[in-house]
């Protein structure tokens, strides 16, 4: 089938990559001022593990084309992969393809614009086709994985004309499907929101819950345990840290919390986008309440900066405020992340008081306290007696409650977890 | 000055022994154009005289007045440093403040500019630390509510800035809320701790000297407040949670002020002179540095003006003679400032403070007994409130009085409709009654209590908008004609002996009630003491 795809973000460029991997031919068309740039100086492309590859794969089979070089002029299947902001984009190809000598068109919209956004483009293609709605289950990390093997899929479809081609579309990523929901387009961007927010609703209780662990000395990652065997709570999302990030998962999250406010519904959502945003300063302010907020010239390492392992994204990164709490307190921040760097470097410049190492135990050297926000798996089993010997003081705030408290109490380590 | 002595003087007596017996209706209708005769712009301002119950004559004569006090010698002593407030010996340079930064001012060998724009700097790099949520309470959090602790000048000038120039809060402060509270009583504190969160709380204790008892009881509570409710040694509430601004280090030091901490100002600022000071930081904060920086760039522009503008068209000069003309020749001994406009409902009781603490003296810079009046008693309300409260008594009461109305032309730019509505009606109501207190009521009525004398003479200041440089100028206006006045009465506006006394005596009857009641004492205080602890007594048994 020869499809475009529309938009520049991470969920265009996966889209593009899985769908003409699968022998589909793919028109990238980024509308951004990305298309006079090399692939492999795109961040977004760069920082999600094998998609790089995979483009240039689909590039070198003739498969996929980027706009710039050659359009794909009698695409049957358009596929929206806009940002939540870039809904006139989305407008604009629709009113390009309802111009057109084409009928039959099969428009996917993965688009997180609004409810009903779906019918609205509809309305502006007219009878040249049909749009139907798939939500967005971009995972990122693992969005290649994600898109290529779904365990579920929903189908937002307004008119049945549309199903025999969008099942044809999504054949080739459908084995070992638990389910292909169908349900109408309004139905199933409500159903992506309300999933989102849900998961942020978790977070940010498992969070709340945390804190009052740490105020009244309970461990929560025994708590987490007990209410994970609970059937009707399940293990998922229960880990308590230091505030979510990330470019989609924050996106939506704001969006939806922003459609509540316009239907002048006290949000939930909103209180804990809120919230959120106070726990990403979490290491910081144990870290200032251990030292009675005297900060002034201390050394502090921070391993980890992207907003989760996996990526080299600092998108709305826990790291970033902490690092801004620091400097301005004229505390000198040592960091170490595996692939976040090249990113931080360019969001500071020129500010003296950061520097960059190698090695994450170069990083603690003469440091007065160890900040782990993401929790990267090189950090998970450090080398203790080392951590204690090279660190000035031994201090460590544990963000993601992945170090083993004991051995550190062993090594007469001062440790703060998140509510353990 | 011995009044019979000044030829202008006694030339302005004559004049109104004929200018008495005149009604503000007759003016007006035997001079077609008097208000284009009688009202003056500059500086964004409209200053209409028409309304006094004057005429040119009489403005030549005012102007005559000044010129025999030297006021324009005066004025430039003022200006140049010199030691214009000679009981305490100081120069009173709050037009140094809002000098811009090139103009340099060298007074007595040391560079007055550059400390004022130093003190500005680190002013501002505080707003912008706690405008970026990084100024941080004891738990690490960023604070979001401001205190300021202070009273008199350390208090009305910045709630009257923050309650005037709201609508031009900018995006990086509006998270923050700013406070205000001033009484000793500790009510205002009790009313308002109850809302705000200990962690996220900064107090800014604002006191030129760091002894006003008022000030420090609240402060003293407030730290309590704190150290109650976090458990953290008092270095580190004093460290996070407490700025001062103030003139006298060691005590705001030896309170627990660290050094990195206080803003400093200096004692040739007057207290109710000082809010543009460090004494603004709230106004800073709340509004931004830029829009602070814009106060001072519309009060400058006033102090060129009062400086370099020939006295029959300067404003202050204008307004502050209008005032004498008033009081001292037409024995007008009351006077009510009306703003028509919300914005500055705290105007009123800023000017009390300005007029009354500085010209409400009875001897001269001498120390020579005054055989004329002074400053009147002033007061005042948002117009259209004050309709339904005291103008009764302006218009049909036994008292003269003399009225400043206040408006803006324009306001509600691109806002609502209804809301530029409101401010129409706002400015009928402006315009209606000063016109009917100038004019009183033409149809003669058989019912005496209907009729309406008029001639109450007033005046009114249009700005053309309310913006953080007019709002600078209107100040900077008031201020310099308290000046004028002052300079034709020969007092000295700068001092405030009798408030002095008033806290000396309060602080010597403190230990009064704790035990029996010294009998130097007069017998109504006496009296009064004993009933308070006659009713501890009670209330304890």
């Amino acid at each position: 089938m020869k499809i475009n795809v529309y938009g520049s973000g991470l969920s265009a460029w996966v889209a593009a990559a899985c769908l003409a991997k699968v022998g589909n031919d793919v028109a990238i068309c980024e509308m951004s001022p990305t298309e006079q740039q090399e692939l492999n100086k795109i961040s977004t492309v760069r920082d999600e593990p094998n998609l790089l590859q995979q483009l240039e794969q689909q590039i070198d089979s003739g498969r996929l084309v980027r706009h710039s070089q050659r359009v794909l002029p009698e695409a049957e299947i358009h596929w929206l992969a806009f940002q939540p902001e870039q809904q006139n984009k989305a407008e604009g190809v629709m009113d390009r393809l309802s111009q057109a000598d084409q009928y039959g068109l099969l428009v996917v919209n993965q688009c997180n614009f609004a409810v009903g956004a779906t019918l609205d483009l509809q309305g502006r293609l007219g009878e040249k086709g049909y749009v139907v709605y798939i939500p967005d289950n971009l995972q990122e990390g693992s969005a290649i994985q994600g898109f290529s093997h779904p365990n579920r899929i929903i189908l937002g479809i307004d008119q049945d004309e549309a199903l025999a081609k969008a099942r044809a579309l999504l054949r080739p990523f459908t084995t070992g499907l638990d389910a292909l929901q169908l349900m109408n387009s309004r139905e199933a961007e409500f159903t992506k929101f309300a999933i989102t927010g849900m998961l942020a609703i978790r977070l940010g209780y498992v969070n709340e819950l945390a804190n009052l662990a740490d105020q009244l000395g309970v461990d929560i990652s025994v708590v987490q345990e007990g209410m994970g065997a609970d059937a009707r709570i399940g293990a998922h999302y229960l880990s308590p840290g230091c505030g979510f990030g990330g470019q989609n998962f924050h996106a939506y999250v704001a969006k939806f919390s922003g459609i509540f406010q316009q239907q002048q519904q006290q949000s939930l959502l909103k209180a804990v986008v809120g919230a959120n945003e106070v726990q990403k300063e979490l290491p910081f302010r144990k870290l200032w309440q251990h030292f009675q907020g005297n900060l002034q010239s201390k050394v502090v390492a921070i391993w980890g900066c992207s907003f989760k392992p996996g990526t080299a994204s600092i998108d709305n990164a826990p790291s970033i405020k902490i690092i801004n709490a620091l400097i301005a307190q004229g505390v000198q921040v040592n960091i170490h992340d595996p692939e976040a760097v090249p990113n931080l470097k360019k969001y500071y410049t020129n500010v003296g008081l950061i520097r960059y190492f190698k090695t994450p135990m170069e990083a603690v050297d003469g440091a007065d306290a160890l900040l782990l926000v993401t929790e990267w798996p090189l950090y998970w089993s450090p080398d203790y007696a080392q951590l204690a010997e090279v660190m000035k003081e031994r201090l460590i705030i544990d963000g993601r409650n992945i170090f083993d408290k004991q051995i550190l109490k062993q090594y007469a380590f001062y440790y703060y977890g998140v509510g353990r | 000055m011995n009044n019979g002595e000044i030829k202008a003087w006694v030339d302005l007596l004559a004049h109104a022994e004929d200018m008495k017996g005149r009604h503000l209706r007759e003016l007006f209708e035997s001079e077609e154009n008097r208000f284009d005769g009688l009202s003056f712009t500059a500086e964004n301002f409209l200053l209409d005289l028409s309304k006094q119950r004057i005429t040119k004559q009489t403005l030549s004569q005012l102007t005559a007045l000044a010129e025999q006090q030297s006021l324009g010698e005066w004025i430039e002593k003022l200006f140049t440093g010199e030691q214009v407030n000679v009981s305490e010996r100081r120069s009173a340079l709050h037009t140094a403040l809002r000098l811009p930064k090139e103009n340099k001012l060298k007074v007595n060998g040391q560079m007055v500019t550059n400390d004022v724009h130093a003190s500005l700097e680190k002013m501002e790099s505080l707003v912008k630390q706690v405008q970026q949520g990084q100024w941080r309470g004891f738990d690490g959090r960023p604070i979001r509510s401001i205190v300021n602790i202070g009273v008199g000048g350390s208090n009305l000038g910045p709630l009257m800035a923050c309650d005037a120039l709201e609508q031009y809060t900018p995006l990086e402060s509006k998270l923050l809320d700013v406070h205000f509270v001033s009484s000793m009583d500790g009510s205002e504190l009790e009313k308002l701790l109850p809302w705000l969160e200990p962690a996220t709380t900064l107090f800014i204790i604002a006191s030129k000297t760091f002894t006003t008892i008022d000030t420090l009881a609240n402060a003293n509570t407030a730290r309590e407040w704190l150290l109650k409710a976090s458990g953290k040694p008092v270095e580190l509430i004093n460290q996070h949670h407490f700025i001062a601004a103030t003139g006298n280090v060691e005590r705001a030091e030896k309170w627990g002020v660290p050094e990195k901490n206080q803003l400093l100002f200096w004692d040739w600022v007057g207290g109710r002179y000082s809010l543009w000071s460090v004494i603004g930081l709230p106004i800073a904060l709340k509004v931004g540095m830029e829009n602070f920086r814009d106060i001072l760039k519309g009060a400058h522009a006033m102090d060129v003006h009062f400086r370099e503008t020939s006295f029959d068209k300067n404003l202050p000069v204008l307004l502050g003679l209008i005032g004498v003309w008033n009081i001292n020749f037409l024995n007008i001994h009351a006077h009510t400032i009306l703003p028509y406009d919300g914005r500055l409902a705290h105007l009123p009781s800023y000017l009390q403070q300005l007029e009354m603490e500085s010209n409400g003296k009875s001897v001269n810079g001498k120390g020579e007994r005054l055989n004329y009046r002074t400053c009147p008693v002033l007061w005042g309300e948002v117009g259209s409130n004050a309709q339904h409260a005291f103008y009764q008594l302006l218009h049909q009461g036994t008292e003269l009085v003399m009225c400043d109305f206040i408006t803006a032309a324009l306001r509600y730019d691109g806002e609502g409709e209804e809301l530029q509505l409101q401010h129409q009606l706002s400015l009928a109501n402006c315009l209606a009654q000063s016109r009917l207190l100038a004019l009183g009521d033409e149809s003669a009525s058989d019912l005496s209590y209907q009729h309406y004398d008029g001639n109450q003479p007033s005046t009114t200041i249009m700005l053309d908008e309310l913006t953080p440089e007019t709002f600078g100028g209107l100040i900077a206006l008031y201020e310099h004609k308290v000046f004028v006045q002052s300079v034709i009465w020969e007092i000295n506006p700068f001092d405030q002996w009798g408030v002095e006394k008033g806290k000396k005596v309060a602080s010597s009857l403190l230990a009064e009630f704790e035990s029996n009641v010294s009998d130097y004492l007069d017998s109504s205080t006496q009296g009064l003491i004993q009933r308070v602890q006659a009713q501890r007594g009670q209330h304890e048994n």
